[in-house]
């Protein structure tokens, strides 16, 4: 029994729609979202540009509300995970953090912000990053879409160090005597 | 050369370093107020131990050096010189005790930077710092601008000629007013009006962008110090890109240029002299070098063309070339676009305007204003000298507050200043290229520093773009050796050399020098 062959046309047909879904998939990788750091983005400005990204870090600083949008700072080095004043340890930098602007309904989500105080609130945000936003006068941001809290923020405790009680008590003695007895000399008459 | 220097001379200049050194622990009084009334009792305890710390120092000084006589010139130089140094050991207590340094010698890099106004930093994890801990940074870059030695002079000195010869030593060369002690506090006068002013429009410009009524105050009140003192501190990481704002650019942008002015054409103007601002060489200087560099860098950013809008040149480009400029360092776009985005054209006018900085006699650094207009009239008269006829004088002058004719003296001072930092940022540079960092970067952040800017590409600030290097090799993980030569940049540009050559041979004579009186 002859075996059929598929016709040629089918061939080129299933070549076409590889190559199709090939170019497809590539474009929705594109634009879709990756969860990204902010080193990566900011060093990579150029190949992130308008890519829909996710960051996800510790809210720090203040939540500025303007009109129906407002701007938060997201920061996602080391210490967005335990800051050094939870004992922390030294990453060797200062802190990686980006803007990102949002809706205003978005944004009122941020209960607790990060700082001396309280960890901020664990955030994961999606939107748009710009190396040189337009609208926000060629700021490096993200223009977030949504907001999820992931951790809710919390008070850092700063137990009394007694350690630095007493030293400062030591010296503060020291200083005193040493006064003490340089007032008792400058008011002694000159024999 | 400098005799051996006698017991006297090194009892008198320890004397006045304990006067420099309360004056330090008096100032810690401020940021201890603020973290006792944001219930920060830690952070009180740093600063507690700060000041103990100081106080004992100079009741030590007091009992064992005080001597009756006046201070000479020589004296002056070592105590502006030393003084600093010292200063910067006890101001590092606190910040060191705070947790958020490695090591002291990170710490005391920072304290250099603040105290010459640079405004580098190695300090980690700066976003959870306390509010005590950013009023003493902030507090003591103002400080630091108006000069260390000027604060010991407003309040701990008595009126004596030896007091005029440590201000004169710590690189201000103006008197305002005959008496030096006078002239000191008419500084404080005009900085303290400025505070106020300029901090209030900051705080209405933060609440307005959304900023609590309370935290805006203290943001206003740093970002003023700050801008003011050309040191560029900020309270947040971001810098100036936190707040996202064109009017909080606008106003810190007006303050820095103010605050980069000479002091005297400060004083000229308040005491009704308006005409001064348009006569003056450097005010002429600055706004000739500001359009030079401005042209440069239009060029260069129009050919890599990331910030397309006159806006965005506004906010990302003018304004941080005008930060440079001044010294400043305020900045608000990320270290490495000056790298990535700004392209080799811009970042290079970013540097000359660096380099050149501000104006004599001000919070500023750099080659300052003043030298480069005695330059610009030098190079003048020697043109006209050789296009006249041969018994033709040729005399040039200059107007800073009264015109000053040029003699060889004053030319030959200012080139051999403008030397000493073209060897200052020269070095800072190749010892940069020598650990492996990229030329510009390295030249960027060695004149940065030398010049008591604070603009990173990268180098000494977060995210360091430096090319394969920029995954983890962050700031205060930068050699040991460059951190010290960088407190050395910093220090001996802010003195303009002079005080730190003299404490240089105050060591060499105490070493081998002829025992002199």
């Amino acid at each position: 029994m002859k075996r059929s062959t598929p016709h040629p046309i089918l061939w080129l047909a299933a070549l076409v729609l590889a190559a199709a879904s090939f170019a497809l998939s590539s474009v929705a990788a594109r634009g879709a979202e990756s969860q990204v750091t902010v080193q990566e983005l900011v060093e990579k400005a150029q190949e992130y540009d308008g890519r829909e990204v996710v960051v996800e870090g510790e809210v720090v600083g203040d939540v500025m509300m303007r009109g129906e949008e407002a701007w938060i700072t997201v920061n996602d080095d080391p210490y967005s995970r335990r800051s050094l004043e939870e004992g922390g340890e030294f990453a060797g930098l200062s802190n990686y953090g980006i803007g990102v602007v949002l809706p205003r309904a978005e944004a009122e989500k941020v209960k607790v912000l990060g700082g001396y105080k309280h960890h901020g609130d664990r955030v994961r945000v999606r939107g748009i990053f710009h190396r040189a936003d337009r609208e926000h006068g060629g700021d490096t941001d993200i223009e977030g879409v949504s907001l999820e809290v992931v951790k809710p923020g919390y008070p850092i405790p700063h137990p009394f160090s007694y350690g630095k009680l007493a030293v400062a008590l030591a010296l503060s003695a020291a200083a005193a005597f040493l006064g003490s007895r340089l007032l008792k000399r400058r008011s002694a008459p000159a024999s | 050369m400098i005799l051996k220097p006698s017991r006297a001379d090194v009892r008198i200049i320890a004397w006045a370093i304990g006067r420099v050194i309360l004056g330090v622990g008096l100032i810690m009084l401020a940021p201890l107020f603020t973290s006792l009334v944001c219930s920060e009792w830690n952070v009180a305890l740093d600063f507690l131990i700060g000041i103990a710390a100081c106080v004992l120092f100079w009741l030590v000084t007091e009992s064992t050096c005080r001597v009756e006589r006046d201070l000479r010139w020589f004296h002056g130089l070592i105590v502006a010189s030393a003084g600093w140094l010292t200063a910067i050991v006890f101001g590092a207590i606190p910040h060191y005790l705070s947790g958020h340094f490695k090591s002291f010698l990170d710490a005391c890099f920072d304290l250099m930077s603040g105290y010459t106004t640079t405004g580098l930093f190695l300090l980690q994890d700066l976003d959870h710092c306390s509010h005590g801990l950013n009023m003493w940074r902030h507090l003591l870059t103002y400080a630091g601008g108006q000069g260390i030695i000027v604060i010991a002079l407003t309040f701990l000195f008595a009126g004596t000629a030896g007091s005029f010869k440590i201000y004169v030593s710590e690189g201000k060369e103006e008197k305002l007013l005959p008496n030096v002690i006078n002239t000191a506090r008419a500084i404080w006068m005009i900085s303290l009006s400025y505070l106020a002013v300029g901090s209030s429009l900051l705080w209405a410009a933060l609440v307005r962008e959304g900023m609590p009524a309370g935290r805006g105050f203290l943001h206003a009140v740093w970002l003023f110090m700050g801008a003011w003192s050309t040191g560029g501190f900020a309270p947040q990481s971001l810098n100036l890109l936190y707040y996202h704002s064109l009017t909080v650019e606008l106003v810190t942008l007006v303050i820095f240029v103010i605050g980069s002015f000479n002091f005297a054409l400060h004083y000229s103007v308040w005491t009704g002299d308006a005409k001064e601002i348009y006569r003056n060489v450097e005010t002429r200087s600055f706004a000739l070098t500001l359009m030079l560099s401005t042209f440069l860098l239009s060029l260069g950013l129009g050919k890599v063309g990331v910030f397309g809008s006159l806006m965005e040149f506004f906010r990302k480009g003018f304004y941080n070339l005008v930060s440079g400029h001044t010294t400043t360092g305020n900045s608000t776009i990320y270290s490495v676009s000056f790298y990535r985005d700004f392209g080799f054209l811009a970042m290079w006018a970013v540097i000359l305007a660096m380099a050149v900085g501000a104006s004599a006699c001000s919070t500023g650094g750099g080659f300052k204003g003043l030298r480069m207009g005695i330059l610009y009239r030098y190079f003048r008269g020697e043109l006209r000298r050789l296009a006249s006829p041969e018994r033709a004088v040729v005399a040039e002058k200059i107007h800073h507050i009264r015109d000053i004719w040029l003699d060889d003296a004053l030319v030959k001072g200012v080139f051999f200043v403008l030397l000493c930092y073209v060897i200052t940022y020269f070095m800072g540079g190749m010892l940069g290229i020598a650990y492996g960092y990229e030329p510009s970067v390295a030249f960027f952040d060695a004149v940065s520093a030398g010049s008591n800017t604070g603009l990173s590409a990268g180098l000494t600030s977060p995210l360091m773009p430096a090319a394969g290097l920029s995954a983890g090799l962050t700031s205060p993980l930068m050699p040991a050796a460059l951190k010290v030569y960088y407190i050395f940049a910093m220090w001996a540009g802010r003195l303009e050399f002079m005080s730190v050559i003299a404490l240089l041979s105050f060591f060499g004579a105490l070493a081998r020098g002829r025992r002199g009186r």
